[in-house]
């Protein structure tokens, strides 16, 4: 009998000590979909107030969502790199997205800084997080490649560094031309440092 | 046994105790003078001043001593968030390292501006804590080994416990009166 209660008791403290030994405060930023899974369909406004689905912006081989933002340094070092992804991939099928999920950055701010920075592919607004969080979206710039069938192939930098005269991998490149040559991806995941997104409190 | 026999033998017995009272107090004070002392890669270094690491030196800051909880930030001078939540961080050290705590702030600026935006920035903030700045060609193999789940999204903020394990994490502006419950936790244990 007493073994038995020190049993419950010591099976109690461990069990208080496990359930509170990793406390984190990102638990709300759900994960991100495992490669390979599909995503569902969705619409967001552009900057301009039009409505976009996911269906509508899809290119023939592909979409590529980049969570963007306008105040980021680091998401502003690749504006130009993004533009030129963008016109690269549009003749091959690969349509480039850019989603600002930023509460702290209106559809007004998005339209001026895209002018200013020619980005001529579409951005969308993600007001509220709703695709960033669908997306397990966590940074800017933080990249999605999506198959024909919007099974998603890559997931995560653009390439190695914000700084171009250091770039030695690029990743999200690497994904489309394997796809585009009918090859797995070779490296579906990779991270970098960023800004992060600036979620609603 | 003769009388004088006897004081000779509870004499040294006497003795005995007495000596070993005396270094078993001396022990005592040196081991608690060691739980106190912050860990080598921590102590001050010239305040201001960042101090560039590659992914094998951050490492081994971030290996446990088994003596002190440790605080680490992830930061940069071109992060809004992070300027915003780095008082509070200020604070937290000069509150808490004479309590126990360890804390380094590791910085993602480029290293063209370890001698500029940097230094300038920690004496605006009067921040004292070890600073250290990244230089990394390639960051993803750091940051997937310090969390999985972390992306290298910044700021970022772990505290460790003094085991090395995670016993708090957060991502984005730091909520300082709940980093300043879990800090309190770990010192007030001791």
């Amino acid at each position: 009998m007493k073994k038995l209660a020190s049993f419950s008791l010591l099976s109690l403290v461990l069990a208080f000590a496990f359930a509170v030994s990793a406390r984190t405060t990102d638990a709300d930023i759900p994960a991100p979909p495992i490669i390979g899974s599909t995503i569902a369909d969705f619409s967001l406004p552009d900057a301009s107030g039009a409505s976009h689905s996911l269906a509508s912006l899809r290119g023939k081989n592909g979409t590529v969502l980049i969570f963007i933002a306008v105040q980021c340094p680091v998401s502003n070092a690749y504006n130009e790199r993004m533009e030129k992804l963008a016109q690269d991939y549009k003749a091959r099928g690969v349509n480039v997205v850019g989603i600002n999920a930023n509460s702290t950055e209106s559809a007004a701010d998005v339209k001026d800084h895209a002018s200013r920075n020619n980005l001529n592919f579409t951005i969308l607004k993600d007001n509220g997080n709703k695709i960033a969080d669908v997306l397990g979206a966590t940074r800017t710039p933080e990249a999605y490649f999506l198959d024909a069938s919007n099974k998603l192939l890559y997931h995560g930098r653009i390439d190695n560094s914000r700084d171009i005269t250091q770039v030695n991998s690029s990743e999200l490149r690497d994904a489309l031309e394997a796809t585009l040559a009918g090859k797995p991806v070779p490296k579906t995941t990779a991270s970098a440092f960023g800004c992060s997104i600036k979620r609603p409190e | 046994m003769t009388n004088p026999g006897r004081r000779l033998i509870v004499g040294c017995v006497v003795c005995a105790v007495v000596v070993g009272g005396i270094l078993l107090a001396f022990t005592a004070k040196a081991q608690r003078k060691t739980a106190h002392k912050p860990r080598a890669s921590v102590a001050r270094r010239t305040p201001f001043k960042a101090q560039a690491i590659n992914a094998e030196e951050i490492q081994a800051l971030l290996k446990p001593s088994g003596r002190r909880p440790l605080l680490v930030n992830y930061w940069a001078t071109w992060c809004d968030p992070c300027r915003d939540e780095f008082p509070d961080l200020v604070k937290i050290d000069k509150e808490y390292r004479p309590k126990g705590l360890d804390f380094i702030a590791i910085t993602l600026d480029d290293l063209a501006d370890i001698n500029t935006a940097v230094p300038k920035f920690l004496r605006e903030m009067n921040a004292r804590m070890p600073v250290y700045l990244l230089n990394v060609a390639d960051p993803e193999p750091t940051i997937n080994s310090i969390d999985s789940r972390w992306g290298g999204a910044l700021p970022a903020t772990f505290l460790y416990d003094n085991n090395g394990q995670v016993v708090y994490k957060h991502f984005g502006r730091v909520n300082t009166p709940e980093l300043r419950a879990e800090i309190e936790k770990l010192v007030s244990s001791k």
